[in-house]
């Protein structure tokens, strides 16, 4: 592997592979539901794939979309998921493969964005510059208003009280609360990603103009991180809303927002990567996050103890998904070649 | 990875834009191209995959006009490159008015565009009947035409000849750098618009040698196979309220355009011209240019005595397809034997202009690297496209570089070889200052 073995910052243990497959075409999203024991892969040429987690044997594989699959989210309850694509729909599935409904997007553009929200009672598409509510069995709900912008990035709140679009221009938030306002919070310039702390608190979004943004919700008040190479697209926080990783170069920068930072303190930065990350994801239970590249690289991280890398693997290609499964320690990579890999940390 | 090439469309509306997209479609056999629409676009063809996209022009840095992208082109080809089976092409369409710049300027600003696409080409059309409804007063139909790599002059059978070639004349001044193609209802042949090889600088210099050249005052010059005897030069009114002309005989089998014929009228320009009223004489072998009144209705005329048979060089202010000059013996219509435009030196588009500069010698890139930064920081908004090849000191490859705005960057290209070394660098803009860049430029030496 190139430059692994002779370079001490790296980690010394491979990663056990459980189970390994060609999707066929660029892995687009891969999610993992615990209740089904399913893996769901979206590809490239509109393919999606249900894997057995356990043997890494195929379930199903539809053709759902044409063009490529752009996204895929799983039910909370993981009995159903959702996924949208380069065809101008989202469409609702049961874990054997079935297609329940079609969510139309509205229009000739794609939909870009689909989320469920984290308590399963309503699911979230972007397409455009509008964001669709549907409930859990795909019936429309609502419309936005049409924003100024493309809609980029979408979250559910943790708790499901709330979400939030990124787009040029700052980041829209919608609370369910009845009588809540929406509120914008605004900022000149091209948002990308978006991710929102556990514990409600900050929004962080990724700039195309190499910073990351936030917002702490309660204050309103806003901080800029800049000087990142590339755009930071992969954002990833930790289960306690401490750490916020974020990717926009071959360094991973962690923020710590304990006590009055990350304003004003030095992050911790996290080398290993020889090409810019493309993937950030932390576990569920221990803080582990993992990360990969576009050097083909998946590194495993203790960042709170350490600034070396604990674990490695290699892909065939540049990773493209990275995903914990949501109860257990095992993670799943996809790449643009169409590997897929699911590792077992021991 | 290979680069997937990408060309931009631009044109006013009903210029031909989508005449021409469907004719690539459905010339372009066998290639997978994606192709990127206005919101308001009207494709329908199977063999290629159509977006339709929302034009969204963004601010990158503090809100700089040199820093604007289109936010929407970055993250839909970034979501066509999620597949292993990659296009062959992307073609992106932009609206009527829409300012090229930010289209250009997403393949310089973007790190994933940059890595992943190379801007073949922009190709803008003319509606050679309407233009003249813009180019005045629009800045878009400047820009249009000033940045692109090919100017397809479309709708070439609505207008006279005379009409086309005085247009062709005035965006050659604007932009010397494209090549430019005639057409009716778009139809160009698709190797002219597509895999171009961008802004490519040496067919550019291969087709307009006197790009180049020092800046001559008159814009062109016709060489005249004369006998003895009485001429008419005739006019029309055209641009100008007058027009510069100067005859000389030449040598046996010399032509106007040669290096110490033009060089002579250039010294003889200098000097204040003779004006003569309607039906005057314009010496042959003067000491001066002759001024020759070109405003108000009617056909001028003049007259020219040649003492001797031979070869005749006229030189002229403007283009004679601008004034509709013609030169007759008697009622016969006289063609010169040959012909060429220079690079204007004054200009009715004082606004837009392409200044070329060619350089001997190595060049020192620290120099070079620090006179472009201050450059482009200072006049980045006044300056659309920039190329250069450049010999840069110590190294066996050319250097190649272009630019578009305050943007730049730069790149090894092939070995020079045997043939010369030199550097060659191409400003399309306003307000271009030729004498102070080309000073600039020669500071770079080593």
């Amino acid at each position: 592997m190139p430059g692994l073995t002779t370079d001490p910052a790296l980690a010394e243990v491979e990663l056990q592979c459980k189970w390994r497959l060609d999707a066929g075409d660029y892995v687009c999203a891969a999610e993992i539901s615990a209740e089904d024991q399913l893996c769901v892969i979206g590809t490239g040429d509109g393919s999606v794939i249900g894997v057995d987690e356990a043997t890494g044997h195929e379930r199903f594989r539809v053709r759902a979309h044409q063009g490529s699959v752009l996204g895929i989210s799983i039910s909370p309850q993981g009995t159903r998921f959702v996924t949208c694509g380069q065809d101008s729909s989202a469409r609702l599935w049961n874990s054997r493969g079935d297609m329940l409904r079609e969510l139309p997007g509205g229009g000739a553009g794609w939909v870009e964005q689909v989320a469920w929200a984290p308590l399963g009672e309503r699911i979230a598409t972007a397409a455009g510059r509008a964001v669709r509510l549907w409930n859990s069995e795909g019936e429309p709900l609502l419309e936005t208003e049409t924003l100024s912008s493309t809609v980029t990035a979408l979250a559910f709140r943790a708790d499901g009280s709330a979400f939030a679009v990124a787009c040029y221009g700052g980041v829209h938030v919608w609370p369910f609360v009845p009588n809540a306002k929406a509120r914008h919070l605004a900022w000149k310039g091209s948002l990308i990603s978006l991710a929102w702390s556990p514990d409600g608190k900050v929004i962080a979004c990724g700039s195309q103009d190499g910073s990351v943004h936030f917002w702490r919700l309660a204050s309103g008040k806003d901080s800029e991180m800049s000087g990142y190479p590339v755009k930071p697209k992969a954002l990833a926080w930790d289960r306690e809303s401490r750490l916020l990783a974020t990717g926009g170069g071959p360094t991973v920068t962690v923020w710590d927002f304990r006590g009055k930072g990350p304003e004003g303190t030095r992050p911790i930065e996290l080398e290993g990567h020889q090409g810019v990350c493309t993937r950030l994801a932390f576990d569920a239970k221990k803080g582990i996050l993992a990360s990969g590249a576009q050097d083909t690289s998946v590194l495993l991280w203790d960042p709170r103890r350490s600034s070396r890398p604990i674990r490695y693997a290699f892909m065939p290609a540049a990773l493209t998904c990275l995903t914990w499964h949501p109860e257990n320690r095992r993670l799943m990579g996809g790449d643009a070649s169409g590997a897929v890999a699911y590792w077992e940390p021991s | 990875m290979k680069k997937i090439p990408v060309t931009v469309l631009t044109g006013f509306l009903g210029s031909g834009k989508t005449t021409l997209l469907n004719r690539i479609l459905s010339e372009s056999h066998g290639k997978r191209i994606a192709v990127i629409e206005n919101e308001f676009g009207e494709i329908g063809i199977d063999q290629a995959l159509v977006i339709n996209a929302d034009e969204e022009v963004f601010e990158m840095n503090n809100g700089c006009i040199c820093c604007t992208v289109r936010g929407d082109l970055i993250r839909i080809l970034g979501n066509l490159m999620k597949r292993r089976d990659k296009f062959d092409h992307i073609l992106v369409e932009t609206t009527g008015m829409a300012d090229p710049s930010p289209v250009a300027q997403t393949f310089f600003v973007d790190h994933e565009m940059r890595d992943l696409f190379s801007l073949d080409g922009i190709v803008t059309l003319v509606d050679a009947k309407h233009v003249q409804l813009h180019i005045e007063d629009s800045s878009e139909c400047k820009e249009q035409i000033a940045f692109a790599d090919v100017l397809i002059l479309n709708k070439t059978d609505l207008v006279s000849a005379d009409e086309l070639g005085a247009l062709r004349a005035r965006v050659t001044r604007m932009n010397a750098m494209a090549k430019v193609l005639d057409a009716q209802n778009a139809n160009v042949p698709i190797a002219a618009v597509l895999d171009v090889g961008g802004f490519d600088l040496e067919r550019a210099l291969e087709t307009k040698p006197t790009f180049l050249e020092p800046e001559y005052p008159f814009e062109w010059a016709g060489t005249y196979e004369v006998e003895e005897g009485s001429y008419e030069l005739v006019l029309e009114a055209g641009p100008d309220p007058s027009m510069r002309v100067f005859a000389a005989h030449l040598p046996a089998g010399g032509a106007a355009s040669d290096k110490a014929a033009a060089e002579h009228a250039m010294r003889v320009w200098a000097n204040p011209p003779l004006t003569v009223s309607l039906g005057g004489e314009i010496a042959v072998d003067a000491n001066e240019p002759t001024a020759l009144p070109s405003s108000g209705p009617g056909t001028k005329r003049f007259q020219i005595r040649v003492p001797r048979t031979g070869r005749l060089a006229l030189y002229t202010e403007h283009l004679p397809a601008e004034f509709r000059l013609r030169v007759l013996r008697g009622v016969v219509l006289r063609a010169p034997v040959a012909e060429r435009e220079f690079a204007a030196g004054h200009t009715h588009d004082q606004e837009v202009t392409s200044v070329g500069i060619h350089l001997e010698g190595e060049i020192d890139p620290e120099r070079l690297n620090r006179w472009v930064s201050a450059l482009l920081r200072e006049k980045g908004t006044d300056i659309f496209r920039m190329k250069g090849i450049l010999n840069v000191q110590g190294s066996p490859n050319r250097f190649v570089f272009q630019g578009v705005h305050m943007l730049f960057d730069s790149s090894e290209d092939k070995p020079w070889g045997e043939g010369p070394r030199a550097s060659d660098l191409v400003f399309i803009g306003k307000n271009l200052d030729r004498q102070s860049l080309t000073k600039a430029f020669e500071q770079c030496r080593v």
